[in-house]
């Protein structure tokens, strides 16, 4: 069982998390990637905040967990979600976000933004960066873990299912792929034209061991991460993290249209009100 | 006479690139060698560093983003393959990966121009003009074999992507005596010495060009032949000397005629303002190309030694 005082903290910072997401959205002078920003802030706040081991004042310790944001377009998420761990400060991030010469932009780039790991933003292509990584950690006997965060939409690449076929064939136990499985993509819901579904079972046959859980429960979250195999696992592991993009929003919640956009001041104002309220369930749940 | 030979000893003729990558396996730990199913030539760095050795089965854009992925940690990964699915079907992966996070992966692709016997599916007759538009990548074609050997030697200590075109591997002639030349990227080098015209080439075409030559120099016609094997960078003072030394240039490659060598020769004369008195490409039209031999498929398109020399000819009329 997760311990509930750790996860009421996450939820909270989830929470914070959310708000600081908004905040940016409705002062931001373009679009934010809002709907897949809110369906994985559980998890990232999971990862970064509890199950990853990382410090943000060595970035490059060789001893760090790797962390890849495959679905790229998701970086204001894990710039939001690093400054609450100390890596960068939030302000600085609302002030300058994709602005000229700004460190923080759509998609996160490395070389702009050191502690970012890789730079990614074109779909389907961190999961085979990530299995390098892993192959290399193992080569050097190094104790690490490295994990992706895919979106399920980015999961119709080829690239992921060649990348997903050379860790099950190479058995690299190091290797964690999370899915935030919003059952969206861009432009359509799953099923609509694409069926994504037997989802967990096309990992399995892709020789992964498979973990199915809530995404926006905080409790499934810390458990999964807590109970992850040793990195010398026969198979690496995917978490199929049931989502809904648009999370805590009312008027965003599985709105096809809320892929990506931008927030009037009282939008905003209003956003803010529904993930308060969203919130207060979380709490008198617990 | 019919011999036989089957796919293992085709492959294995490659044996340069096996044997100097074996070599850096052994002096650098860091060092991998990748290949998506075309690795017969690895088969040494395979038994004796198989920790380091990542066959991804037929997948380029898996094998370009793992190779990202080992460099991110410090490593030199070298990709052996076939040049079009290395160039192509991985491109965005080559580009987005390795050269935007300016990653030191090493491509060595073996089938340059008409030269794998192939077809259309098979010839790599763009991969020059895609690889430079990379921004960081570094585009070599060798003709030499124990040239190649010598500069994945000297690319252990070269911090950008590198990319090293090969043509088929197993007619690979010997252009230098071993021992006897630097290599550095970036420079070009004065194969044979002329005063009336330049032939430059790259890779393969070396030796065409050299072949050239001597039938020249037997009408009286004394060419130069540059072996301009660093495309990008180019060695543009070695270039303008040929201008301003012979003012007669030939190009002659084994790629597009438009996008190629000639093509970036071209853009310096155009940003520098250099008129030479003649300039003529001589390469692969805008065709598919069909089957047969890749000298066979020269002449049909009209870039082989003897178009070279009625190229000469033709300028110094």
């Amino acid at each position: 069982m997760a311990d509930p005082k750790e996860v009421k903290r996450l939820q909270e910072l989830a929470f914070e998390m959310r708000k600081k997401l908004i905040n940016l959205c409705g002062n931001y002078d373009g679009i934010v990637h809002i709907g897949g920003d809110l369906s994985m802030t559980d998890l990232l706040v999971g990862l970064y905040h509890h199950g990853m081991k990382v410090d943000p004042t060595d970035i490059h310790a060789p001893t760090r967990d790797r962390f890849l944001l495959s679905k790229g377009h998701g970086a204001v998420c894990m710039y939001i979600a690093m400054s609450l761990r100390g890596y960068f400060n939030y302000d600085e991030i609302l002030n300058t976000y994709g602005q000229l010469d700004s460190a923080y932009g759509m998609h996160p780039c490395k070389i702009q933004l050191p502690g970012v790991e890789c730079s990614t933003g074109s779909l389907g292509q961190g999961l085979a960066i990530a299995v390098g990584l892993a192959f290399s950690a193992r080569q050097r006997k190094e104790s690490h873990r490295v994990f992706c965060m895919m979106g399920d939409g980015e999961t119709c690449e080829g690239e992921v299912w060649e990348a997903a076929n050379t860790a099950g064939s190479y058995k690299l136990g190091n290797l964690i792929g999370i899915v935030d499985r919003n059952k969206q993509m861009m432009t359509s819901l799953d099923g609509d034209y694409m069926h994504l579904e037997p989802y967990a079972d096309k990992w399995r046959a892709f020789n992964w061991d498979v973990v199915e859980l809530e995404g926006h429960d905080m409790g499934q979250i810390v458990e999964a991460l807590d109970n992850l195999p040793p990195i010398t696992n026969e198979k690496p592991t995917v978490l199929v993290a049931s989502t809904i993009k648009g999370k805590g929003v009312s008027f965003m919640e599985r709105n096809v249209g809320w892929h990506a956009g931008a927030l009037s001041h009282e939008d905003m104002e209003k956003a803010i009100a529904d993930i308060e309220a969203d919130f207060a369930k979380v709490r008198s749940a617990a | 006479m019919k011999m036989t030979f089957n796919f293992g000893s085709f492959l294995s003729a490659r044996s340069v690139v096996g044997e100097t990558l074996h070599e850096l396996g052994q002096k650098h730990n860091n060092v991998w060698a990748l290949t998506a199913d075309t690795g017969g030539a690895l088969a040494s760095f395979k038994k004796d560093f198989p920790d380091r050795y990542i066959d991804v089965g037929v997948a380029e854009q898996n094998c370009a983003g793992i190779a990202a992925g080992l460099a991110l940690e410090g490593n030199i990964p070298f990709i052996a393959g076939m040049i079009p699915f290395m160039t192509m079907r991985a491109c965005e992966q080559n580009r987005t990966a390795i050269c935007y996070q300016d990653l030191p992966v090493r491509f060595i692709g073996t089938g340059g121009g008409l030269t794998s016997g192939g077809g259309s599916t098979h010839n790599a007759m763009e991969d020059i003009g895609i690889m430079k538009t990379l921004v960081n990548m570094t585009v070599l074609s060798i003709g030499d074999p124990n040239m190649v050997g010598d500069i994945m030697i000297e690319s252990m200590d070269y911090p950008h992507p590198l990319y090293i075109r090969l043509a088929q591997g197993k007619k690979d002639r010997m252009l230098y005596e071993p021992g006897t030349r630097t290599y550095k990227i970036g420079e070009g080098i004065t194969a044979r010495d002329g005063s009336d015209a330049t032939i430059i080439a790259h890779g393969e075409m070396v030796y065409v060009a050299l072949e050239a030559a001597d039938t020249l120099a037997a009408e009286g016609i004394n060419a130069r032949v540059i072996d301009m094997y660093s495309i990008k960078p180019l060695d543009k003072d070695l270039l303008l000397k040929a201008v301003k030394e012979t003012d007669n240039i030939v190009v002659l490659e084994d790629h597009l005629m438009a996008g190629g060598l000639a093509s970036t020769i071209a853009d310096v004369f155009a940003d520098d303002g250099i008129h030479p008195k003649n300039f003529k490409r001589l390469g692969i039209p805008q065709v598919y190309a069909g089957f047969g031999s890749g000298e066979e498929q020269r002449t049909k398109y009209g870039y082989d030694q003897t178009a070279t020399v009625a190229a000469v000819r033709q300028m110094l009329k």
